[in-house]
């Protein structure tokens, strides 16, 4: 039987041998080349495979720990975390006198602020945090202070310029708003820049049975806010202070509840004070399964301002919801009052990646002292490079 | 008489507390990976607790004040390093108030300091390759291997900081070698028909895993690492799948399944949800249930 398989084999090969003949060296090379290349693919896989048989080691007992060494250049550890931001803003839309002067002439897309920050460890008591601001005007320094991270008795503390602790949005920088515009309140009671000024920040946190994140801040600001505070004597200082409580609702949710009071000096020349009292509101709401598709923010900011020099108290607040639709897009709607005004806002974010996004919002706003309304169509570009920044919250 | 009596009472309340406090050191780990060793080495000497859950995906863990509450009590902080906590435990750090647990402090353990790193780049890199890692794969717990270095580097940690109870973690460290080393060789040879078949994967979570078995990724259904999947990139998976006779796509369970599914439907391969981590899913209590589950599924997709 074998025997027999071995001449028709045979029979075979001979019948092929007039064709192989007529083969031309040229095919044979090709053929050659073919099954080397076909042999070192198969050389390099075995090779794989007994490099990993060998670094799987079946003796557990015996493994131990390697020294991974630092790989960051020696001369450039100290360095401080740099980042930049740059903020490009477009506008369209009917004229807005109101916010932007009797002949509102804004370049239909501008780069409206780059934003630069360095942070490190100075020693082992404190962080340096500069924030430096490039728009228009020039360069700012908006925030540039010492973060005192190892005090005893439940304190941290704050020494620069910095942004006060006055409820949410005015803590924030404009990369962390989940709009392109700042809300009414905000912007009127506070101006653009908000309430920042130089000074000493100290929070406590304070334990109890509750399992609530609860902190108090007490501030203590130079006095100097453009249209919102003036120095005019030593004692014209700015005091805020703000309680913030945190709690899980349950694993998905939470809830924040802040409350702020601020006062300082008149910023005309009148004599007297200028006060303003907070509360916020924030709900989160983010299913740890499915939290890279899934999220919902809603937050509610109200502030009353009382002046000196004025019988009438003004009120304004904001409430707005976020919503994450996919892994990269946000809807959000905002509704606005400040004092007389009224406005309602509308976005879509699109994030390319965690380092940028894309942002489309349409505001209406009623001033109601003109008694005009505004329709506008704003569109925001923002992109970082540099040091990973931490997430918001 | 009754003043005494509410003294002593106090006094033994207190007693009682500090003494509570004095012989259970307060852990908190990143991740629910170094809290199961933790449990292995540390025994009932140690209360561990872990910020971020098994099921959902360490990189965008929420920096809640919450967690503040937690880091102010804790006697040690282990993490695990390689910057996959950058995007939520520093602020956490900066406000904790326990300087104990500062990164670079006695009471900060980085366990990527002791174990093997793999894909770590070589030469520049930037953002335009997707969200890399520029210190080498973070996802290095998942090779016994290493699960067996980080247990070292946490008994020596726990040693330190406990020298009374030096013994009993050193005790205990053996004792975990010669479970995972028995499991381990169970691991092993359940796999070993499989070494050098080729899988697809979402994310590039797997490296130590499919090492550690031999096998290889041929793609990743992310374009780039952190970069969902294009409708291009997806046709290409598909292709490779096709033509190496791919059987298996592995994916985290924190990821959207419609896409891999999707492939899986045109490619003919099978989708199967592996834990990158204790905790994963309910069940998964610990280190050697997790890498149990995970081969499990594994062959069973392979098979």
């Amino acid at each position: 039987m074998a025997r027999g398989h071995h001449l028709f084999a045979l029979a075979g090969l001979l019948l092929a041998l007039p064709a192989t003949a007529q083969q031309t060296t040229e095919q044979r090379m090709q053929q050659l080349e073919k099954r080397l290349d076909d042999l070192t693919r198969e050389v390099a896989q075995i090779r794989q495979e007994i490099d990993a048989l060998k670094s799987a080691p079946t003796d557990l007992t015996n493994v131990q720990t390697v020294s991974n060494v630092s790989t960051a250049g020696a001369s450039k550890v100290f360095n401080p975390d740099i980042s930049v931001i740059g903020n490009v803003l477009g506008k369209s839309g009917q004229p807005n006198p109101h916010e932007f002067g009797p002949h509102d002439a804004r370049a239909p897309l501008s780069l409206d602020e780059s934003e630069m920050a360095l942070q490190a460890f100075v020693d082992p008591y404190a962080k340096a945090n500069f924030f430096l601001s490039v728009t228009h005007e020039g360069i700012e320094v908006e925030e540039g202070y010492a973060q005192f991270v190892t005090l005893p008795y439940g304190l941290t503390a704050r020494a620069g310029k910095m942004k006060s602790m006055f409820g949410k949005d005015n803590t924030w920088h404009t990369h962390l708003r989940p709009w392109a515009d700042q809300p009414l309140v905000i912007h009127n009671f506070f101006g653009d820049e908000g309430l920042a000024d130089e000074g000493i920040s100290v929070s406590k946190a304070f334990a109890n049975p509750w399992n609530v994140f609860v902190e108090g801040t007490g501030e203590i600001f130079s006095g100097n806010v453009e249209g919102v505070f003036r120095r005019h004597s030593l004692n014209d200082l700015f005091y805020n202070a703000h309680l913030k409580l945190f709690g899980d609702i349950n694993e998905s949710s939470n809830l924040e509840i802040g409350a702020s009071f601020a006062r300082g000096a008149l910023p005309d020349d009148r004599r007297g004070h200028n006060q303003f009292a907070g509360i916020d509101l924030t709900y989160r709401w983010r299913p740890l399964r499915q939290g890279l598709y899934k999220s919902f923010i809603g937050r509610v900011e109200a502030i009353v301002n009382d002046r000196s020099d004025s019988e009438r108290r003004l009120k304004g607040f904001y409430a707005s919801a976020d919503r994450q639709l996919a892994q990269r897009w946000f809807a959000g709607l905002r509704l606005d009052a400040a004092d007389r005004d009224r406005g309602a806002a509308a976005t879509l974010t699109f994030w390319p990646s965690e380092f940028s996004q894309l942002r489309g919002e349409l505001r209406r706003i009623r001033y109601g002292d003109a008694g005009r309304t505004v329709n506008e169509f704003l569109m925001q570009l923002q992109f970082a490079i540099g040091a990973h920044g931490a997430h918001t919250f | 008489m009754n003043r005494a009596l509410v003294f002593s009472l106090i006094a033994a309340l207190i007693g009682s507390g500090s003494l509570a406090a004095a012989e259970k050191l307060n852990v908190v780990t990143a991740t629910q990976d170094p809290a199961s060793l933790t449990r292995e080495v540390g025994g009932d000497r140690v209360e561990v607790t872990s910020i971020g859950k098994g099921y959902q995906d360490p990189h965008f863990i929420e920096p809640k004040p919450s967690f503040l509450l937690l880091l102010r009590k804790a006697d040690l902080l282990e993490v695990v390093g390689l910057d996959l906590e950058i995007g939520w435990l520093p602020p956490l750090l900066e406000q904790s108030r326990n300087p104990k647990i500062l990164p670079g402090a006695a009471a900060y353990l980085d366990l990527s300091r002791g174990v093997e790193i793999l894909d770590r780049p070589a030469g520049a890199i930037n953002r335009s390759m997707g969200d890399v890692h520029p210190f080498g794969n973070p996802h290095y717990w998942l090779d016994p291997a290493n699960a067996v270095r980080m247990a070292i580097q946490i008994q020596q940690k726990l040693a330190e900081l406990r020298p009374g109870d030096a013994a009993y973690f050193a005790q205990r460290l053996n004792d975990f070698k010669l479970r995972i080393n028995d499991a381990n060789k169970r691991w092993l040879a359940d796999m070993a028909p499989y070494r050098g078949a080729k899988i697809v994967t979402y994310h590039p979570s797997w490296p130590n895993f499919v090492k550690h078995f031999g096998l290889q990724v041929a793609g990743t259904i992310e374009p780039k690492p952190g970069i969902p999947p294009s409708p291009s990139h997806t046709l290409e998976i598909i292709n490779l799948i096709k033509q190496q006779n791919i059987k298996v796509i592995i994916m985290e369970p924190y990821f959207d399944r419609k896409t891999p599914d999707f492939i899986a439907e045109k490619a003919g391969a099978k989708v199967v949800v592996l834990y990158p981590s204790v905790g994963g899913k309910s069940g998964l209590d610990d280190y050697f249930k997790l890498f149990d589950a995970n081969v499990n599924e594994l062959l069973k997709a392979l098979k």
